[in-house]
């Protein structure tokens, strides 16, 4: 049972045809082969599957594709310009922010969230802001680290 | 016994979503076979998963998220209307609830993660109706109404009546909830929501307390104590709410009746805590949101 | 070359479930539900008539098609009990655990796989269980393997110096117990596997989250009567491990599936079946008796360690020798007469044991840790002044230890001191008394570990075998093997960094290969990478070094010694103008004008090819047989408050400073040592595996096993020490473990130290808020209300 939708992601219309039943997570990966997005946990707990769906964190795993037709969807592919990394990534790799990278992609999303959210984040509000994403191997430390020197890339206007 | 499988796959779905509640009662009315109403997924996909809730392929799912009016929050004199379908950081981010019901968005602002409550729902929370759903503290205490619609039905019941039993309320099949009416707050009520898990975020509440009170020259005019995780629904305490109402708010009257509410309520022993430290919990943390209400 | 850093973080990880092949079928296991039960019958009927189905495997294929699963560990010690059991890929006649996994259904998506998983109808005659060690102990326990009589699979016992000689002279002795929780890592991946027959060629490939790729290709080869030749292991890009992915034995099946079906078979196994299925571990129950003087110099210990096993394990005796390290370790940091350590590995209807970032020798430290704080009380010392007078000294290195380790190099009170200092413990005890009068309870905890690394077990698959291979190509770049498997601790990164570093081309020319199977070594386990794969990979460098400066010295007409590399060129130290760079040296190498170029001497010895392999193995171990080659060391102080109401324990402050040796690179430590802490705390406050009253697993997901969260982690800060190593290549420590385990050892003395005035004893872990409540509310019972 087929079923059309629609999707923007990283800023490419995607006409899809898709099963009800089917997550946006499975879509991303198997229709549109978008792996940076995790299989994670399947059941919304560790936030390796984070993407931003009109604009805002939310855990693909947990939302049926069909749900997400019409919406536009952002994932770390999206943030690369030309195949160059962007700021707030460059941020993670100069600041050892992640080791394994499972999580890392889940955490770049969430990251790149609350940057444009707030200009101002302090130490307590980016640890709030990254509850719903575990990482394993950092212990979180160089993960705040990148945060908060992307927060400077971005005041000096090295953001897109 | 059934086998044990990692993470089960969701069933083949039928999809529906109605535009308006008419529609929604129509298909609940119409569809042949197993149904169920969706918005966020946040419980109905783990469910699945986790092999708690089992349907057969072919399940009809109807997402009220397409229905506009149940995801408005609006106000009048008196009520606050809460469409149950709005999202939980909705609420969060609510300048109305903020202003006139804001143990509401406090304890929102507590569930799950932010990934969760930008998708999940009020009205799922409400509906999946664990005994630690955290909506329903604040609702209690505040006194809120649900509206339940059904084939024959169209009511507003106190949301006192609308819990019976984990993962139990008053729908039936085929009834939704539409709205949830929260009396707005007025000026001389103070209202606190605690809530204890086992670790700082992301944590399923192993005990919640909501304290709704009225003051007049530190007398409890008026008071209301409500509990998540602390027995098998959501509940109030009558009798902690009997001996505290009229009483002068002194140290000891705030302790004892923090004493009655933890032997009031009925709470388990699983693999959260124990029952004894939920009556424990109980009594710290009911003292602890009185004082706050009272100061 | 796009190194690995931008790769990942760009979503362009190359994990098994991003792994195609063509005509791919997926794989889904059918668990017990059951903790113990007899397998009566298996249908698979229902689920082979579902379309999309291809095979369902059981017992009865296993037993048709496979061997039992070769022993990997056989630690037969005289005096003592080490018994290992027949164990198949799957169960074949009996479920020894709630999950285990007794069928495998593959279809042609995992969807179908994973439904079909449901219908496949087992029965089961359900037996008796044993829930924990105690009752596994009983006499009349059901019997997890008939044939051992009983339910002790290790027993063994340490005799070291003189431990009665230690208990004469001493003044005092207290008693003393200690036990921890089941915990495991459970990174965020899982295990994953794709695995490859190639029916013509009898060729089985293997993609997958091994951490150890050449131990797994033998383990398959054996379990499924292949030979080794013809398998290859193939290490994808790995999320995670903490030496829970060194033992994988599901792979098994998923070869085994791919060989009867001819289709590639993938399977990624989910967060679920992860916690139910194991690997576990902690779960140790101490009972001791430590032997002081009243000066405060330790004399002599005499404890006994009993861990829960949980079933005799698909790794064949890894699980079981971790016993070993957990009896010696206890000797840490300090000074011994005499010590009698007992281990025993109890087993039960429990997911198996293997290894978790600490492996055995986090047991033994944590005990020895908390027992000193115990001895410290006692004699109203304080934590830092029983350690310093009990120190091994900076001038006793190398140093042997009671336990027959050979320690290399440290300066344990400078260790000390800077974190004293760093974290300011003065500061903070002021602070303490300050706060106390306030009814706030903050309490300050110390945890000192000097971490065995670099192992090598006789009888053991973890004997001590590496290999490393450095080339140089027609580019001049450089291309390096190892058995150095990347988890996300930095060895690639590390590879590129000591070749570089030694050869003195540019890190961007430098190529890591993928870890695979065809590179002899026991992989990254038990700190290793710095100690063997990074000495390995140094002595391989070198050698290709001086064989470049060697064929230089032709084209220069210099002698090699007057040749010199560095910033990617190789030049003579006399003549600035004879310089190449790598790619033009390679270019003369390899073509122009190529060997013939090169001279009589060199050709004859047949040494013109510019590339090195190389094993390595630990003279102070051959010299001596001690089982670690380096021993890094770090301390950890850590601040908390205490909530008395609620059991809370929130976490202010944690120094934490580390000597390991010359690091390679100071960010890659320090991101291991953020981790590892973090870990700790886990384990310390909210992490258990608990098992209910039916020996099912209740915590499953991460929403009950609970791990750190961002807002549950402190921000750490480290201090740095070096004492070169002198017995690795690169001067560097295996340091990876310590941080775990002092990171948790000190979560537990700050909490002690915290409830000091109410006389509470944190020797139990997690400590949950429920506990720690539990415990405050006894005491003030006791003692009647607050004491200041």
């Amino acid at each position: 049972m087929n079923v059309p939708i629609r999707l923007k992601v990283n800023g490419k219309e995607c006409d899809l045809k898709i099963e009800p039943q089917a997550t946006l997570l499975e879509v991303l990966r198997e229709q549109l082969k978008i792996k940076s997005v995790h299989q994670g946990c399947q059941e919304g707990e560790c936030g390796v599957c984070t993407v931003l769906l009109n604009g805002k964190p939310v855990y693909s795993c947990l939302i049926l594709a069909i749900q997400a037709d019409g919406t536009e969807v952002t994932t770390v592919e999206g943030l690369l310009k030309d195949g160059q990394l962007h700021p707030l990534m460059e941020s993670f790799v100069e600041n050892h922010a992640f080791q394994c990278g499972y999580c890392t992609p889940g955490f770049v999303i969430k990251a790149y969230y609350l940057l444009n959210k707030s200009d101002d984040l302090t130490e307590e509000a980016i640890r709030r802001g990254l509850e719903g994403n575990l990482c394993r191997c950092t212990g979180y430390v160089n993960i705040v680290k990148a945060i908060k020197a992307a927060a400077e890339k971005k005041r000096s206007g090295n953001w897109w | 016994m059934k086998n044990f499988v990692g993470s089960r796959a969701l069933p083949d779905l039928i999809y529906h979503c109605p535009k308006d509640v008419e529609n929604a009662l129509a298909l609940l009315k119409n569809i042949k076979g197993e149904c169920k109403i969706i918005a966020g997924c946040t419980d109905f996909i783990p469910a699945i998963r986790r092999g708690a809730w089992r349907f057969g392929d072919g399940l009809n799912v109807i997402d009220i998220r397409g229905v506009d009016t149940l995801q408005e929050i609006t106000k009048d004199a008196d009520n606050i209307r809460i469409g149950a379908a709005t999202r939980l950081s909705d609420i969060v981010d609510s300048a109305i609830i903020r202003k006139y019901a804001p143990i509401l968005s406090d304890a929102v602002n507590e569930m799950a993660s932010l990934q969760v409550r930008n998708i999940g729902t009020i009205g799922g929370n409400l509906c999946t109706a664990s005994p630690a759903a955290d909506t329903a503290p604040p609702l209690l205490v505040l006194d809120a109404a649900v509206n339940v619609k059904g084939v024959d039905r169209d009511e507003v019941v106190s949301l006192y009546d609308f819990f019976k039993g984990p993962g139990k309320t008053i729908l039936g099949e085929k009834d939704m909830l539409t709205e949830i009416f929260v009396p707005v707050m007025k000026l001389d009520e103070r209202v606190q929501f605690i809530k204890l898990g086992r670790r700082v975020a992301a944590t399923l509440s192993v005990i919640s307390v909501a304290v709704w009170a009225k003051m007049k020259d530190n007398i409890f005019e008026g008071i209301r104590l409500a509990f998540g995780a602390a027995a098998p629904t959501p509940m109030r305490a009558p009798k902690a709410e009997a001996y505290l109402a009229g009483k002068e708010a002194s140290v000891e009257v705030i302790d004892e009746g923090a004493k009655i509410a933890a032997d009031e309520i009925n709470p388990i022993s699983d693999v959260r805590a124990s029952e004894g430290y939920r009556r424990d919990m109980a009594y710290v943390l009911t003292g602890k949101a009185i004082a706050a209400c009272v100061k | 070359m796009k190194d690995r850093e931008t790769r990942l973080v760009s979503g362009k990880g190359q994990f098994v479930e991003d792994m195609e092949l063509n005509g791919m079928a997926h794989l889904a296991f059918v668990g017990s539900p059951y903790a113990h039960a007899k397998i009566v019958r298996i249908d698979a009927g229902k689920a082979l008539s579902m379309p999309g189905v291809i095979t369902v495997i059981t017992g009865k294929e296993i037993l048709e098609h496979t061997n039992p699963l070769p022993v990997q560990a056989d630690l037969k010690i005289p005096g003592g009990l080490w018994r290992l059991a027949k164990v198949y890929a799957l169960a074949t006649d009996r479920a020894r655990w709630f999950g285990e996994p007794v069928a495998a259904v593959i279809a042609e998506d995992e969807r179908t796989a994973t439904k079909a998983a449901d219908l496949v109808e087992v029965e089961y005659e359900v037996l008796p269980y044993v829930r924990d060690v105690k009752e596994a102990m009983k006499p009349d326990a059901p019997l997890l393997y008939e044939e051992w009589g009983d339910n002790k699979q290790v027993h063994l016992k340490f005799d070291f110096g003189d431990v009665n000689a230690a208990f004469k002279e001493a003044d005092q002795a207290i008693k003393l117990i200690y036990s921890e929780g089941r915990a495991s890592g459970f990174p965020l991946e899982g295990r994953a596997f794709l695995a490859q027959w190639e029916k013509n060629t009898e060729f089985l490939t293997v993609w997958g989250t091994f951490q150890t790729p050449f131990m797994a290709r033998h383990n398959i080869a054996e379990t499924l009567g292949l030979p080794e030749v013809k398998v290859k292991t193939i290490a994808a890009d790995i999320g995670g491990a903490f030496g829970n992915k060194i033992h994988t034995y599901k792979e098994n099946v998923v070869a085994l599936a791919s060989m009867l079906t001819g289709r590639p078979v993938k399977y990624i196994e989910s967060q679920r079946e992860w916690f139910v299925t194991g690997p576990h571990q902690r779960d140790v129950s101490w009972e001791g008796e430590i032997a002081f003087k009243k000066d405060g110099e330790v004399l002599g210990l005499k404890a006994t360690v009993i861990h829960d096993l949980g079933v005799e394990s698909t790794n064949k005796g890894i699980a079981a020798t971790s016993i070993f390290p957990a009896c010696c370790a206890v000797a840490n940091a300090y000074h011994w007469k005499g010590m009698h350590i007992e281990g025993y590995g109890i087993v039960t209807n429990k997911s198996f044991y293997c290894a978790y970032r600490g492996y055995g020798k986090d047991k033994g430290i944590k005990f020895i840790e908390s027992a000193l704080d115990q001895v410290a009380k006692k004699l109203n010392m304080k934590p830092e002044e029983i350690r310093f007078k009990n120190f091994i000294q900076p001038d006793e290195f190398p140093y042997k230890q009671i336990n027959n380790y050979i320690y290399d190099s440290g300066d344990y009170p400078a260790v000390l001191t800077k974190v004293v200092e760093m974290a300011d413990l003065k500061g903070w005890r002021e602070k303490q008394k300050e706060l106390r009068v306030q009814g706030r309870y903050i309490g300050i905890g110390m945890a000192f570990t000097v971490e065995p690394a670099g192992v090598a077990i006789p009888n053991c698959q973890m004997g001590g075998i590496t290999q490393a291979r450095v080339k140089m190509l027609y580019d001049g770049t450089f291309e390096v093997h190892s058995d150095w498997t990347e988890i996300g601790q930095g060895s690639e990164k590390s590879h590129a960094i000591i070749v570089s570093d030694i050869i003195g081309c540019n890190i961007a020319d430098i190529y890591v290969a993928p870890v695979t199977s065809d590179w002899i070594g026991q992989g990254p386990l038990s700190s290793r990478g710095a100690v063997y794969c990074a000495s390995a990979v140094a002595k391989a460098a070198k050698i290709l070094r001086e064989k470049l400066l060697r064929y230089a010295s032709i084209y220069f007409e210099e002698a090699p010694e007057d040749i010199d590399t560095g910033d990617g060129k190789i030049f003579s130290r006399n003549d600035p103008e004879k310089s190449l760079t790598f790619k033009e040296m390679a270019h003369k190498v390899h073509v122009f004008p190529g060997p013939r170029g090169m001279g009589e001497e060199i050709l004859k010895a047949h040494d013109h090819l510019p590339d090195v392999t190389t094993s390595w193995y630990s003279n102070i171990t051959a010299e001596t047989g001690s089982t670690y080659t380096t021993f890094c060391a770090s301390a950890d102080i850590e601040v908390v408050e205490v909530d008395l109401d609620t059991g809370i324990t929130k976490i202010l402050e944690h120094t934490h400073v580390h000597d390991a040796g010359k690091a390679i690179s100071k960010q890659i430590v320090d991101g291991q040592i953020h981790g590892g802490i973090v870990q700790g705390i886990g384990e310390a406050l909210t992490e258990e595996l608990i098992y209910d009253e039916n020996g099912v697993l209740l915590n499953c997901s991460h929403a009950d096993y609970l791990m750190p969260t961002a807002l549950d982690a402190p921000d750490i800060k480290i201090g740095h020490l070096e004492t070169p190593s002198p017995f690795t290549e690169t001067g560097s420590k295996g340091m990876g473990e310590a941080p775990i385990i002092g990171g948790k050892a000190v979560v537990l003395s700050a909490i002690e130290d915290a409830l000091s005035p109410f006389n509470v004893r944190v020797n139990e872990s997690p400590v949950t808020r429920e506990k720690l409540r539990k415990w405050i509310l006894e005491a003030q019972k006791g003692i009647g209300g607050n004491a200041v």
